[in-house]
């Protein structure tokens, strides 16, 4: 049974043009233990997917799901305090540009100790509490490759450069020892280097601890390196998913593929300076969407037919939604 | 100029109109500007159309009553003060004083104080610290206070504390001017312009005066409304226009004497004070708004 | 074939000036290297290192300490800063940023004819058509104002102000770093289709390890202000020497493979 289980959710924001639908049918699942990536470009609502998990949507919106479980529990049919419990005990978050999402006028090691849950302290004096809260904190760091405790729980945010900042978000993340770990686009802007070190933490995270990592991001290359399976969004419609590796060898819907296609370094075939293959036009604005399939008006293969919205189909746990999938005749 | 949208149902507005649709959408900020239209108005072509000269002496009607009064007679709409002299006139002369004077000095002030915050915030160094810092230490010190010491040293008369309140105003100007140059010259589009090869004046007047009239705009009302209040105060004190003269200020401390006996001729100047520094206000406070969700999207 | 521009010696040195005497912050040591016609040469490094300073100095935002900078022989410090500033053009890695608020796209095309050209009104207003036509926009966009226009539309709007003054240098800063996935594409196309058609020289800095190997012929490596190394894209990637190029270039293959 998938962890976090979404069908079909739909979120309606309230514009000056009337409603429109944010998220439109965004069906997700989350396994144990498995990193799933979500995958869109910016205005795709992979945040709103984010917030909308947590709980963290503005009360005018209107959510509707027909399914929207954790662990078999409706979340969006519970209590605002059995939601908190959960968004506090299992589900964690971290964002993009850490180093903006940490107090700046508090030290590393006052948040770190804030953020520590009560249950992981035995009871004691409130001196014999105050070293085993240190001791929580500097287990963590030394979890996700923070050797210098000393040194980092003692700065501020502007004292550490940004991938120190992002790991020790990720420590605070895991510090309540969640099931889920959601990243927001965590190397965004970050050097090659930094940004594999990120990745591999993840990584051995989620295969030491049995984490599951939801990864959103556009950094496909990242993705690709780190994945088990993948969640392809489009202006708030779910276009594909399905195994990283199946998607990456043979996408079936056209935006997938020019996704794939706009990372040059996966073609080893393409030789310097030719024009990479992109869709034209840009991403439409939320005022703009077009009906039906929304990548339609960019879309090279769009037809009559997909002024509808395509419905979802599944080929060996290969989900997609297209009317004229690519390689239909080879699958 | 073709409608810049490919758009049917969409309008993309340009900064400034943007903006007054903006304040537009403020009703209580709109009233404001009605009024303080009628009051220009009032201030242009009022005088033309009172029947009575501001000085005029009727002898035989001191102290008569408003038309909405029982004793009071059409003739003199707001009732006459203790010399005979029509309110109404009078009243309708000291907008045109009061707000003419006002709107005049805040002008002055504001192109003067306006370049030399604009040279301040172009300088850099010992001549950018002085011009800050001496002309700060002069802002913590009340407008009043410095107009009531100007007009002790230049002697009293409307003149003399018109250019009081101007120099009283100016730092403010100064001030705000440089903070805005010096932070749109820290933007990337003025290094762009830059490397266009605009020269210092040129990026100030072409490049970034237009993202700064609005908020110029906006700290001149507030200015204007302190202006109304400081004429009108150093007025009342014997310090700016003197008796004869209806500005409003020097007309509520000549019918002091009277407020007993002619309640009136105290109150309809004081509303009128009040009326147009409330509008001014108003649109200053409107426009503000406006600017800041402009901003804000 | 003799090179668009050679820059030789170039050194900077940023101090921090106070009562007490100066103190160095950051030095650019001395560094060389040519661009022919045509080519494009990648700018990496760490952050800190110097490659916003370099771009800066070649476009003339700074005047160097050292060193000279010759574009076709001919020393740009000698020549009127008109030439200069219309021969090599820069464009931000925030291209939003880089656009006036409160001015139409057209009038600032309008403003770099102005002050260096001696064209005629109706001449500048079919030189911003045809350019904004050349990058892929439509003539009714100069009459936009930034916060109307898109992410994609700020970039090429950014390209249409190099372009304008038919530069021969284009000095790029991070100019894919903060774009998604299609729009990055699309600004790369652009950009290596002017160069083919009007011979431009490319300068860029950039992160990402596969449009530098994608577009660039050459690459130059910084490190605290210094060159560690440079040469051509393929022999780079290929055969890292430094400490640093070994390491980042180890990390994108990682990254490919997919471990």
């Amino acid at each position: 049974m998938p962890m976090l289980d979404i069908k079909n959710l739909t979120l309606e924001i309230d514009t000056p043009m009337g409603w429109v639908s944010a998220l439109d049918k965004v069906s997700l699942s989350i396994e144990p233990s498995e990193i799933r990536a979500l995958v869109g470009e910016s205005g795709s609502g992979k945040s709103l997917i984010v917030k909308s998990i947590v709980g963290a949507i503005p009360e005018r919106w209107r959510v509707t799901a027909d399914r929207m479980n954790w662990k078999g529990n409706d979340l969006l049919g519970m209590s605002a305090s059995q939601r908190r419990a959960i968004t506090r005990n299992d589900i964690s978050v971290i964002l993009q540009n850490a180093s903006a999402s940490l107090d700046p006028s508090a030290t590393l090691r006052e948040q770190i100790e804030e953020s520590i849950p009560a249950h992981r302290l035995s009871k004691g004096w409130f001196w014999q509490r105050k070293q085993q809260r240190l001791d929580i904190a500097i287990q963590e760091l030394h979890r996700v490759g923070i050797r210098d405790h000393n040194q980092c729980l003692s700065s501020y945010v502007h004292q550490l450069p940004e991938d120190i900042c992002q790991k020790f978000s990720i420590a605070m993340a895991l510090i309540s020892r969640p099931k889920l770990l959601i990243a927001d686009n965590p190397t965004v802007g970050m050097e090659t280097t930094t940004k594999v070190q990120i990745l591999k933490l993840l990584t051995r995270l989620n295969k030491t601890a049995g984490l599951s990592v939801l990864f959103v991001s556009h950094d496909l290359l990242a993705i690709a390196a780190m994945a088990n399976t993948m969640t392809v969004l489009y202006c708030g419609q779910t276009v594909e998913s399905g195994k990283m590796s199946q998607i990456k060898r043979r996408p079936l819907h056209p935006y997938t593929q020019a996704l794939l296609d706009s990372a040059p370094s996966f073609r080893r075939d393409l030789p310097p300076k030719s024009p990479l293959s992109c869709l034209d036009g840009t991403i439409p604005t939320l005022q703009h969407l077009p009906i039906g399939c929304r990548l339609g008006p960019r879309c090279p293969r769009a037809q009559r037919e997909c002024v509808k919205m395509p419905i979802t189909r599944r080929i060996h746990g290969h989900e997609y939604a297209c009317h004229f999938p690519l390689h239909r005749g080879k699958a | 100029m073709p409608r810049p949208s490919f758009y049917q149902e969409e309008y993309y507005p340009s900064p400034m109109r943007h903006t007054w649709t903006e304040f537009q959408n403020n009703h209580v900020a709109l009233a404001g500007l009605w009024c303080l239209a009628f009051f220009i108005l009032a201030a242009f072509i009022g005088p033309m159309l009172v029947p009575y000269g501001p000085l005029q002496q009727n002898t035989d009607m001191l102290l008569l009553p408003p038309a909405w009064d029982i004793n009071g007679e059409i003739s003199h709409l707001f009732g006459t003060d203790s010399l005979g002299r029509d309110l109404l006139s009078r009243v309708i002369h000291g907008c045109r004083i009061t707000l003419g004077s006002s709107v005049v000095l805040v002008l002055i002030a504001m192109l003067v104080g306006c370049s030399i915050g604009a040279y301040a915030g172009m300088s850099r160094g010992l001549r950018a610290s002085v011009i800050n810092h001496l002309l700060d230490a002069i802002m913590a010190i009340p407008t009043l206070l410095i107009a009531i010491i100007i007009v002790a040293i230049l002697g009293t008369g409307l003149l003399n504390s018109m250019w009081a309140i101007t120099l009283a105003l100016i730092p403010q100007f100064i001030h705000q001017t440089r903070d805005l140059v010096r932070r749109e010259f820290q933007k990337e589009y003025i290094v762009a312009a830059r490397l266009d090869g605009a020269s210092n004046q040129r990026l100030l007047m072409r490049d970034v005066l237009p993202n700064m009239v609005e908020v110029l705009v906006v700290q001149a009302t507030m200015a204007l409304s302190v202006a109304i209040l400081d004429i009108s105060a150093l007025g009342f004190l014997n310090l700016g226009a003197q008796s004869p003269s209806p500005e409003l200020g020097a007309m509520l401390s000549e019918s002091l004497d009277t407020a007993y006996a002619a309640p009136w001729s105290v109150a309809l100047p004081g509303a009128a004070i009040f009326l147009m520094v409330l509008s001014i206000n108003l649109v200053g406070d409107g426009l503000r708004t406006a600017l800041k969700k402009r901003l804000l999207q | 074939m003799n090179s668009l521009l050679t820059v030789s010696g170039l050194s900077y040195r940023k101090n921090k000036n106070s009562l007490f005497g100066s103190q160095e912050l950051f030095r650019l040591s001395p560094l060389s290297f040519e661009l022919k016609r045509g080519e494009t040469m990648a700018v990496m490094g760490e952050n800190g290192s110097g490659k916003s300073l370099l771009a800066k100095l070649l476009v003339g935002v700074l005047e160097p300490e050292g060193g000279s900078i010759l574009l076709n022989g001919e020393p740009v410090c000698n020549t009127s800063k008109q030439r200069r500033f219309s021969a090599i053009r820069m464009i931000f890695q925030h291209s939003k940023e880089s656009l006036n608020p409160g001015l139409t796209l057209g009038r600032q095309l309008d403003e770099a004819l102005i002050l260096n050209t001696g064209m005629s009104a109706s001449e500048r207003k079919k030189q911003i058509e045809n350019t904004l036509i050349q990058v892929g926009m439509l003539p009714e966009h100069q009459y936009f104002y930034r916060h109307m226009l898109s992410e994609g539309q700020h970039q090429r709007a950014a390209v249409a102000r190099a372009l304008i003054l038919n530069p021969q240098v284009i000095v790029a800063d991070e100019p894919f770093a903060a774009l998604d996935p299609s729009v990055r594409s699309q600004t790369a196309n652009l950009l290596m289709s002017l160069q083919q058609q009007l011979g431009l020289g490319f300068i860029f800095i950039s992160h990402n390890l596969g449009i530098v190997r994608h577009i660039s012929d050459r690459i130059l490596v910084l490190e605290k202000g210094q060159v560690i190394e440079s040469g051509k894209t393929e022999v780079i990637f290929n055969w890292p020497k430094s400490e640093y190029t070994k390491r980042t270039i180890q990390a994108h293959q990682e990254l490919i493979s997919g471990q």
